[in-house]
């Protein structure tokens, strides 16, 4: 056991001494997570609100399968499809986001994007569907109406998002093979902790493992609570 | 069109999950009338107020509304707000200056007894101020045509004695239409100037409630209005009683005997399910009185008269 | 288009022709996620039901646990049991060195259990969790014991515990952070990390392309499974690498 109390030790001291290189890892990974959860936002919430107003019960046969798919497709192998499609010559090429942050962001929306849709979705379709109706008898707009629902739902909505950033955090699967785990470029907290052990710096990996820990904590803690928050709203 | 009518129904049919709910109705609703809308559970008196809200496709026939129509659904569904936010958002929908919200919402929630709860969240309310605050929403917004769905369900029976001695004034207006949805038929007495039942898809019945109450169109209209005695007359004729038209005598002295089937208690009284041999009927006896089995003399003071059908 | 299109076409010529090492690779992802799976069903199962069923305190804990276990990332995880497993330094090893497993099949079979064993039992948890709480209710009020109440609470959530297990399946399969980690030169282990490792070494490498188009279909039937036996449209699975 002291093998693992010495290694934390030295972990958390490499975190208090403030490290340039960890904290550029970590500044990266924020980066990361928040400008891909905001456009997973952008592009999900508007798509899952539609999906969900139009829904009435679950939706069946070949779109459920796709929207599952979606849901949980295996960052590899959305990692390997955009990166042949960001290869040189290939339809992306042109953007030469291959083993660029650009790159890794892209990949995290698209990984987010179907998560944010779907929670969004889910929330949508089991929101106060009478007030909405009421809103209907009482004049309402569907642009009034879509607001109304938004704004009943916003906690769920902020979970959504969380929910993204916290997915996209501790991935390595995409951001190694886009990103190609480049140290001081392209590499996150997770991916780090690869690179470190493959340097034989234990201290270092730990020390990354840690940091990702304690950000995954605070977003599930954040996350935790608006879901209650949702959850006393419906 | 008549010329006070403000909302006209002509051949509605809705159909709800592939069965026809509304079928061939006819009604006009004018202008300054409370028209109480009263039928039995299924009968489709909320899909009536969806229709002639525009909420849910019909079917077939037309409905054409001279202003603009407001209805206040059943369930008083308010958004996660102050109550005086939910008002003055109805207000916004229905296209209300921003500056003329904040008193229309005050003067409407002080026209419902809500002002006091203008500042609480809409969570936090009991059912009887929600429904208040619900009521408020649809009056604060003057609309020509008011529906309201079932305004007094989910209350306590003190609250809603209370709510339902006000609501005439309260929904009465002499520029508007006005049609409420009612369950319970002893609450139509109390605010109703019409009274419509809806029974099989179309308006059973329509008139001033003690014209109807006296003489029920249809049989059927007369057995949901509570008429539950059924005798045969001799000569074919059918008669429809409620146990208040009926009194016990001594056997022998009334219009005829029957026997006391079933006695069911009520608070000070009973009402005996008596069989005679033309039918039978229900009477109020006092309690304690006669017991079960035991035989009584009806005299009958009126009833409708119905043909009976081949 | 031709870089993509040579990438797909040698890809698809691999999955094909059967290349041997591809096969192996297969073999190998189905016996592992095969067997991490099954250990995360015998212990999340039960683990989920009892959770979901009881309102005491160590309940409310172990539900919190597995809410806070399905977000661990899974790097974070396998370097967890990296230094648990690790065998030698100046200061000792791990409590687990003892085993010997590191870089070892055994280690990495370990890590997906870990990771799939809180998705199992908070979905099984939740499925129970929507049983109507009046059908448990009457049944302990008609006298049933516990193991009946758990074996009414299975009956009624039987869809949602199949598909917690096809969603283990799932995870299993797609981890790729934890496996780095703990089977470090194992990079053809499962079919996650050789896309990963063959991508690395070589770009649009056709046999990183072979491995994840072969990922993505068994991906495709375990959620064609799982949408079969759905009946609430929620996340039926984490996303895992």
């Amino acid at each position: 056991m002291s093998f693992v109390l010495h290694m934390l030790g030295e972990a958390l001291d490499r975190i208090a001494s403030g490290d340039a290189e960890l904290l550029a890892t970590l500044g990266r990974t924020l980066w990361l997570a928040a400008a891909s959860a905001f456009v997973a936002a952008l592009v999900g919430i508007p798509l899952g609100a539609r999906a969900g107003l139009r829904a009435h019960g679950p939706v069946g046969g070949f779109r459920a399968v796709a929207a599952n798919i979606g849901l949980g497709l295996p960052p590899v192998v959305l990692g390997i499809i955009l990166g042949l499609l960001l290869l040189p010559g290939a339809p992306l090429g042109g953007l030469r986001w291959l083993t660029t942050m650009n790159g890794i962001w892209l990949a995290q929306v698209l990984l987010a994007a179907p998560l944010v849709a779907a929670l969004t979705a889910a929330a949508v379709a089991q929101g106060p569907a009478n007030l909405v109706l009421q809103a209907r008898a009482l004049g309402a707009s569907p642009r009034d109406r879509l607001l109304l629902l938004l704004g009943e739902i916003r906690p769920a909505l902020l979970a959504a998002v969380l929910a993204a950033a916290l997915l996209g955090i501790g991935e390595v699967g995409a951001v190694i093979i886009i990103g190609g785990n480049v140290a001081g470029h392209t590499n996150t907290l997770a991916s780090t902790v690869v690179l470190d052990l493959a340097a034989s710096d234990t201290a270092g990996a730990t020390a990354h493992a840690l940091l990702l820990l304690g950000l995954v904590g605070i977003l599930t803690w954040m996350h935790g609570r608006a879901r209650r928050a949702a959850g006393a709203a419906a | 069109m008549d010329a006070a009518a403000l909302l006209t129904l002509t051949g509605l049919r809705v159909d709800r999950g592939g069965e026809t709910v509304l079928d061939g109705l006819d009604l006009e609703l004018r202008r300054g009338e409370v028209a109480v809308l009263l039928g039995p559970s299924g009968a489709g008196k909320s899909t009536l107020v969806l229709a002639a809200a525009g909420l849910i496709e019909v079917a077939g026939g037309a409905v054409e509304a001279r202003g603009r129509v407001a209805a206040a659904l059943q369930g008083a569904a308010l958004a996660r707000r102050s109550v005086r936010a939910n008002v003055e958002a109805a207000l916004g929908w229905w296209g209300v200056p921003r500056p003329e919200r904040p008193g229309r919402a005050t003067r409407a929630l002080e026209r419902c007894r809500a002002a006091h709860l203008a500042d609480r969240a809409a969570g936090t309310l009991s059912g009887g101020e929600a429904t208040r605050v619900h009521l408020a929403r649809a009056v604060a917004l003057d609309p020509d045509v008011l529906l309201l769905d079932e305004p007094f369900t989910a209350l306590d029976p003190a609250v809603r004695g209370e709510l339902l001695a006000e609501a005439g004034d309260l929904i009465r207006d002499a520029r508007r239409a006005t049609l409420v949805v009612l369950h319970d038929r002893t609450e139509a007495w109390a605010i109703a100037d019409r009274l419509l039942v809806l029974l099989g898809g179309r308006i059973a019945a329509d008139g001033a409630p003690a014209a109807i109450l006296g003489a029920p169109p249809s049989e059927e209209v007369a057995a949901f209005l509570g008429f539950t005695g059924r005798l045969e007359l001799a000569g074919g004729e059918i008669l429809r009683l409620r146990p208040g038209q009926v009194t016990t005598v001594a056997p022998g002295e009334g219009d005829l005997d029957g026997t006391i089937e079933a006695l069911i208690p009520e608070p000070d009284s009973a009402i005996a399910r008596v069989a005679t041999e033309r039918g039978r009927l229900e009477v109020r006896v006092a309690v304690p009185g006669p017991s079960t089995g035991e035989l009584v003399g009806l005299r009958l003071l009126g009833g409708a008269r119905f043909e009976a059908r081949a | 288009m031709s870089a993509l299109v040579d990438g797909l076409r040698d890809g698809i010529h691999l999955v094909v022709t059967g290349d041997p090492q591809l096969y192996d690779t297969i073999g190998n992802t189905l016996s592992i996620a095969g067997r991490s799976t099954l250990i995360a069903t015998l212990l999340g199962v039960p683990l989920g039901c009892w959770a979901a069923l009881g309102g005491g305190r160590s309940h409310r804990w172990v539900r919190l646990v597995l809410a806070a276990g399905l977000r661990l990332p899974p790097v974070a995880v396998g370097l967890v049991l990296w230094l648990l497993m690790w065998p030698d330094s100046r200061w000792g090893g791990g409590p687990l060195a003892g085993l010997g497993w590191i870089y070892t099949t055994n280690a990495i079979v370990l890590a997906q259990t870990v990771l799939a064993l809180p998705l199992v039992a908070a979905l099984v948890a939740g499925g129970v969790e929507a049983v109507p709480g009046g059908l448990i209710q009457q049944a302990r009020a008609l006298g049933a014991r516990p193991l009946a109440i758990a074996a009414l609470a299975m009956r009624e959530a039987r869809p949602a515990v199949i598909g917690a297990i096809l969603a283990g399946f799932g995870t299993s399969i797609a981890v790729v952070g934890a496996i780095l980690v703990v089977g470090s030169g194992l990079s053809d282990a499962t079919l996650a990390t050789a896309a990963l490792a063959s991508w690395n070494a070589g770009g649009a490498d056709a046999h990183a392309v072979a491995n994840g188009l072969v990922l993505l279909a068994l991906f495709v039937l375990v959620a064609a499974g799982a949408t079969s036996l759905q009946h609430r449209r929620t996340a039926w699975t984490q996303l895992r690498s």
